[in-house]
């Protein structure tokens, strides 16, 4: 069984210092087993200024397993799936250890994001475009953080696109389907 | 390899009174596996011993506590030798680290006092001191949290390396305090954690295997100084230690499983069906054309054209189907047809071959009965004749060197065909190298033949003169190939596999007193013992007893027992002087 204690007072202890590290971890539901975390794109990443959801799943023997994480939010990055949000990284396998908490976890997560270890990675196709050409990985990176990381973005782009006179409704719905990217979705508005 | 044994051993009491000068009494004993072998059988209770014995060893040289030498050893897969190597060369520091041992005095200073009380950085709890466990690495946490972290572990089967709590921390925890906390709670689960680690000697160790027995006989082998090589478990079943399929030496194991997966498929007879027979058009069953002109009836009263497999008309004169035209030359499928027929033949080839010799050697039961029965109407009959030991020596030359024959084919298939080797020699070098083999092995198979035949002879019927002929001819003979079977292994090796460029092919040496039997791992003793200093074990029957009675035979028995795998060369074998009744080896050192 999870230890819950523990997970309280994880919770607790990271909330306490929410403005140092601006890292903020809360129940998805009722039950502690899910949780959301929320860490802000690292200064001086494409990620910068962006926030980034992650799916937290404790399983039965946390803390002597590792908790299962993934982003919820897309993000273009070589180590975590563009396609599902799910995560490379060591600690959140074979080298996790009891002793580290889903702060720690968190905080490696962020970690990851300002350094990428393509050599190991999780998105093969971003990856490549990492080594291969940093300046387009760089621009994709920041359009991602810009489409999807950043709360205020949705309702600017409605706003932004009604004003080029396409009704409400249709504009949601069409932005929603193409998973937020503005451009994408005035090419479906034009055509349509 | 018992009866033989026991004749051996008459053949040795008898053959002082033997009438005739012909053999060399002294060097006789060569003849049998009496070498302390180099295998060694673990079972169920030698275990234990067996990794203690490399506990020790290394305990001893390290001045460790039995703990952390296992967690050296089996980070190390057991082997004891690099170990050592390691501390020469790294040092002390290093090879503990990389193992994740920690010898520290740091276990007591962290210690805490029983008075106050300890916080848990794993469930964030305060814990009185009698409640917390230190690990060696210093890193302190409460039972309960070591425990449930060690069910976790041992469940992820991770037994045999469970790492200290703390964030990189690479620390192999105490087994001690593994075992004690974790059957406080699950006393089976400490159970498989021991079983674990005890058969960890077999699993990380690339010098002992499992036997492939099945049912498994629950033994496992040990060899000594060379993975490549056939053994016999004390189960009785013969097998390839490297790859454990059944022996199969001159082929190498990548030979081997090729030719086994080539004959089980049976991809041949498929492969015969698409060169000599087209589908029929209408019912699909395979037609095969016996004669006659390019109209082809089916069974089922279709007609077809044989050239292209369409269906036609009954219409026809010998040259053309009335209705039909298919004329174009179609190059390609011709050229694919015939390769698939030149493959076929050549696979048929060897596989008759090599199933020919297979089949006759698993006769060996019924022909070894024969023999026996001979050899009693032989002992029955009122004669100057009582020694037969050359019958039953010949009858063993005669296995083994068929046995050799048999996969010399698969070896000859793989090692002249385009499969494997196709960049390692010009065609030239090839039809070199297949021709000098070629040569060897007909010359082998000959004289085994020829063994063959004196031996199934009746000569149990025969006069005393004729029976001595024989005699002579089966001793000679059996030399011989003994011999041959030896050079064809120096030719696979040297000439071979040797001076392969971009594959390792290792086979396993030629073994002229036929595979290796394992010895029980005597308890308690020292593995590089000798076997012959406890003569008193009962498993070690064919060991020490005979080589005592022959001290002198004991010097140069090593070196001609076990060939290495890249045998030097020897000179030219004297085949005039060979002296009768001694095996090849004897007559090599000569």
């Amino acid at each position: 069984m999870v230890d819950l204690t523990r997970v309280q007072k994880e919770l607790q202890e990271c909330n306490k210092d929410v403005e140092v590290s601006g890292i903020r971890v809360a129940p998805k539901a009722d039950s502690l087993i899910h949780l959301i975390g929320t860490i802000p794109g690292p200064l001086g990443t494409p990620y910068e200024g962006g926030t980034f959801n992650i799916d937290i799943t404790l399983p039965d023997g946390y803390p002597f397993e590792p908790p299962k994480m993934r982003f919820a939010t897309k993000v273009w990055h070589p180590n975590i799936s563009s396609q599902s949000g799910a995560i490379c990284l060591d600690i959140l396998k074979d080298q996790w250890s009891p002793a580290l908490t889903i702060k720690t976890a968190l905080l490696s997560l962020q970690a990851l994001l300002s350094a990428p270890a393509p050599d190991d990675p999780q998105d093969a196709v971003v990856a490549q475009q990492y080594i291969k050409d940093q300046n387009t990985f760089i621009s994709t990176a920041r359009y991602w953080t810009e489409a999807f990381a950043k709360a205020t973005g949705v309702e600017e782009k409605v706003k932004r696109l009604i004003e080029m006179g396409f009704p409400e409704d249709l504009v949601r719905s069409i932005l929603e389907a193409v998973g937020g990217d503005e451009n994408l979705a005035l090419e479906k508005l034009c055509s349509a | 390899m018992e009866d033989w044994m026991s004749c051996e051993e008459d053949y040795d009491s008898s053959d002082r009174e033997s009438p005739d000068g012909f053999e060399n009494e002294d060097s006789d004993s060569h003849w049998m596996p009496f070498k302390g072998p180099s295998s060694k059988v673990i079972t169920k209770e030698s275990l234990l011993a067996a990794q203690k014995e490399d506990l020790r060893r290394v305990m001893e040289v390290l001045s460790l506590q039995e703990h952390h030498a296992r967690t050296l050893l089996i980070h190390y897969r057991w082997d004891v030798e690099k170990v050592l190597a390691i501390l020469v060369e790294k040092g002390r520091a290093l090879l503990f680290a990389e193992a994740g041992v920690t010898v520290g005095e740091n276990k007591d200073s962290d210690m805490p006092g029983s008075s106050s009380t300890v916080l848990c950085n794993i469930c964030i709890e305060e814990f009185p001191g009698n409640e917390v466990t230190s690990m060696d690495c210093g890193h302190c946490f409460c039972n309960n949290c070591w425990t449930e972290h060690f069910i976790v572990k041992i469940n992820e089967g991770q037994s045999k390396r469970i790492r200290c709590m703390a964030h990189k921390c690479f620390a192999i925890c105490d087994e001690t305090v593994i075992r004690n906390l974790v059957s406080k709670r699950h006393p089976d689960l400490a159970e498989k954690f021991d079983r674990f680690l005890l058969e960890s000697y077999i699993e990380d160790n690339k010098m002992v295997k499992w036997c492939p027995s099945v049912p498994h006989c629950g033994n496992a082998i040990r060899v000594e100084d060379d993975e490549f090589c056939e053994v016999e478990c004390s189960c009785s079943l013969q097998f390839c230690f490297n790859c454990l399929s059944e022996a199969h030496s001159p082929c190498s194991c990548l030979m081997w499983e090729l030719w086994t997966k080539k004959c089980r498929d049976e991809s041949e007879t498929v492969n015969w069906i698409t060169v000599n027979t087209k589908p029929c058009p209408k019912c699909h069953k395979p037609v095969e054309k016996n004669g006659g002109c390019n109209l082809v009836s089916c069974i089922c009263g279709q007609a077809f054209c044989w050239l292209c497999g369409g269906a036609t008309g009954r219409d026809h004169t010998w040259s053309s189907i009335a209705g039909h035209s298919c004329g174009r030359y179609k190059e390609d499928r011709e050229k694919k047809a015939e390769r698939a027929k030149r493959d076929l033949y050549r696979y048929m080839h060897y596989h008759n071959r090599y199933k020919a010799h297979t089949d006759s050697f698993k006769q060996e039961s019924r022909l070894r009965e024969t023999i026996r029965e001979k050899i009693s109407n032989l002992e029955a009959r009122d004669s100057r004749l009582r020694d037969f030991s050359w019958v039953t020596n010949g009858l063993y030359r005669l296995f083994r060197s068929r046995r050799a024959l048999s996969f010399s084919y698969p070896f000859a298939f793989y090692m002249f065909g385009d499969e494997l080797f196709k960049d390692e020699m010009t065609k030239e070098e090839r039809e070199i190298k297949q021709h000098l083999f070629e040569d060897q092995q007909q010359q082998l198979e000959a004289n085994v033949e020829k063994l063959s035949k004196y031996i199934e002879e009746p000569f149990d019927e025969y006069e005393e003169k004729k029976i001595m002929d024989i005699r002579m001819l089966v001793i000679n003979i059996s030399v011989i190939t003994d011999t041959l079977c030896k050079k064809m292994y120096e030719c696979i090796e040297n000439d071979l596999l040797g001076p392969l460029q971009f594959s390792v092919h290792n086979i396993a040496p030629y073994q002229s007193k036929g595979i290796e039997k394992a010895v029980e791992l005597a308890i308690g003793r020292s593995s590089k013992t000798n076997v012959n200093q406890h003569p008193e074990s009962d498993s070690q029957t064919n060991g020490g007893n005979t080589e005592s009675d022959q001290p002198s035979a004991s010097g140069t028995s090593d070196e001609s027992g076990c060939p290495s795998r890249k045998r030097a060369r020897k000179g030219s074998f004297g085949c005039s002087l060979i002296d009768l009744n001694l095996p090849a080896e004897a007559i090599d050192r000569n």
